[in-house]
């Protein structure tokens, strides 16, 4: 079945116009290492360019979800550590809200409900229990018409003015260690993969220096029939060409598929602890060009490889 | 035509000279047979003569133009010009019969349409036409032997060196084929036959390049046949 495929492709090849190689390279064993190798290789980048786009989106929704808003709270304990009663929170919530809502620096306010402070902490204590005798701390949503230091500075005087018990969380400070830890993730996953870049080029240049080796009677017969360096690495080219892209198809639709179960998984999950994970069409689009691009950066390599090694003839 | 000044040869820099004041000029359309002991440096002046090797003193003008002057690209065009029928013929063994003696049509860029004009009629006039898509190893060695010679003449060569041709071939095989060559000189192709086969060299009677030592002289071809008698 597989040889029959195999005879079908290179009829189709020849009528085409593409001949076989001068050179005999499809006998190489290490053509299927090769595939192999690139293959894997290819998987992997999948992964660390996946894992980048998604860290990119991600931190781009924190920020820009998060951006000019701040969280104004109404805490059930007091600094001095006295507990204050629903009553005492719902009405301190109710008097801040009113007093902010005609603040010329404040965009909109809105007091969150016990059902929507529930969904927010479920995640940590489950969506059975009932909350209606837990004290729960008084929230509400600020969106602020600018997002500078001066209009924090004038709401946090506005906030102490209104409520002694008041507090406010501007998630600066943690989504500013969050995003820059995604970013050092995001860098990590570059590097990651720039060093399979890196070892798929070494790979590629150690096949065609053994390939090389092997054929060097043909190759020298070829050279000294009059084939320039350019008709010899044109062989090359094509062949590590065509084995990385057929290699790299195989380690990207793996890596894709993989990647998919993950983004169902997350997003699966029902908003829990784990992110939803989401790469976009553009990010799809980029992953599906990493075949072409290994069988490019293959080409490259190999041409590179060929010609330096043609100029030790005469 | 061709000429070498002075040239000497050796391997490897610290190596022994192969080859040393190696002076001749060949005429466009002269015909030579190539004559020596084993080891004299025959195979040697032969691949400087392909272009295989450049000398390591000396000058080598071929066609009108000085060898060690020449870019990489130049000096590919300038084999593109000479036919090698090798001793072991160094067909390629994956290839068929047709894509063996396409293949310098091929290196020169040749339309596809050519190629398989050229190739067809003359593994016909070779007597392979059965055997165009058959691969060397199938083949005896009689008729990988006539691949070569298609190989080394199917892109109307300047230069045709052929290295012991008659060797595998019966004395029939091997006067027709050296009648091949005859008729190639007429057309213009300047011929150097390196040979042992002194039947031949009295045969045809065309100068004989002599080595010895690794030192080139020129006689005529009954001196150097009386000569090749003496050593065997």
């Amino acid at each position: 079945m597989f040889s029959k495929i195999k005879k079908l492709y290179s009829q189709a090849l020849k009528y085409l116009g593409f001949r076989d190689y001068d050179l005999p390279l499809n006998q190489s064993e290490d053509s299927r290492f090769l595939i192999l190798l690139v293959g894997l290789m290819s998987f992997l980048a999948v992964l660390a360019f996946s894992g980048t786009f998604a860290l990119n989106d991600m931190t781009s929704r924190w920020s820009s979800g998060l951006e000019n808003k701040v969280t104004i709270e109404v805490p059930v304990e007091t600094k001095e550590g006295h507990l204050l009663s629903n009553r005492t929170v719902n009405k301190e919530t109710k008097k801040l809200a009113s007093k902010l809502e005609n603040n010329p620096i404040i965009k909109s306010v809105k007091i969150l409900s016990h059902e929507e402070i529930q969904e927010l902490i479920s995640p940590w204590i489950g969506k059975d229990l009932t909350l209606n005798d837990i004290p729960l701390p008084g929230l509400i949503a600020v969106e602020l018409r600018r997002s500078d230091s001066k209009s924090l500075d004038m709401l946090k005087a506005n906030v102490k003015a209104i409520s002694k018990y008041a507090q406010l969380e501007t998630h600066h400070e943690w989504l500013g260690s969050l995003i820059s830890f995604a970013n050092t993730l995001k860098t990590l996953a570059l590097f990651i993969a720039l060093i399979i870049g890196g070892a798929t080029v070494t790979a590629i240049i150690a096949g065609v220096r053994t390939r090389l080796a092997i054929h060097c009677k043909e190759v020298e017969l070829l050279h000294h029939m009059g084939a320039s360096d350019d008709y010899i690495s044109r062989q090359f080219q094509r062949h590590s060409m065509i084995l990385a892209f057929k290699g790299s198809v195989f380690g990207t639709l793996s890596g894709l598929f993989i990647m998919g179960i993950i983004v169902m998984l997350s997003n699966g999950s029902g908003g829990s602890l784990i992110p939803a994970i989401e790469i976009s069409y553009m990010a799809v689009l980029f992953i599906l060009a990493i075949p072409a691009i290994a069988a490019l950066i293959a080409m490259v390599a190999s041409r590179f490889t060929v010609l330096h090694s043609l100029q030790e003839m005469p | 035509m061709i000429k070498f000044d002075n040239i000497a040869f050796k391997y490897s820099e610290n190596g022994q000279d192969i080859l040393h004041d190696v002076n001749f000029t060949l005429k466009r359309g002269s015909y030579h047979f190539l004559s020596g002991q084993s080891g004299s440096g025959k195979t040697s002046l032969m691949s400087l003569m392909y272009l295989g090797h450049m000398p390591t003193s000396g000058q080598i003008t071929m066609f009108g133009k000085k060898v060690n002057m020449l870019e990489r690209d130049e000096l590919s065009k300038l084999r593109q010009n000479i036919g090698v029928m090798f001793q072991d013929f160094r067909l390629l063994n994956h290839l068929s019969t047709f894509d063996n003696v396409a293949l310098p049509l091929r290196i020169s860029n040749r339309p596809e349409k050519e190629v398989k004009d050229h190739v067809n009629e003359l593994i016909d006039w070779v007597g392979l036409g059965k055997h165009k898509t058959d691969l060397p190893p199938t083949l005896s060695g009689g008729q990988q032997q006539r691949i070569a010679i298609a190989r080394a003449v199917i892109a109307r060569p300047k230069l045709l060196l052929a290295d012991e041709p008659t060797g595998n071939l019966d004395d029939k095989i091997g006067f027709r084929l050296m009648g091949l060559f005859e008729q190639l000189n007429r057309m213009g192709t300047t011929i150097v036959i390196a040979t042992h086969n002194q039947k031949i060299i009295e045969q045809f009677g065309h100068p004989c390049l002599s080595l010895v030592d690794g030192t080139l002289e020129a006689s005529p071809s009954n001196k150097i046949a009386q000569k090749i008698r003496n050593v065997f």
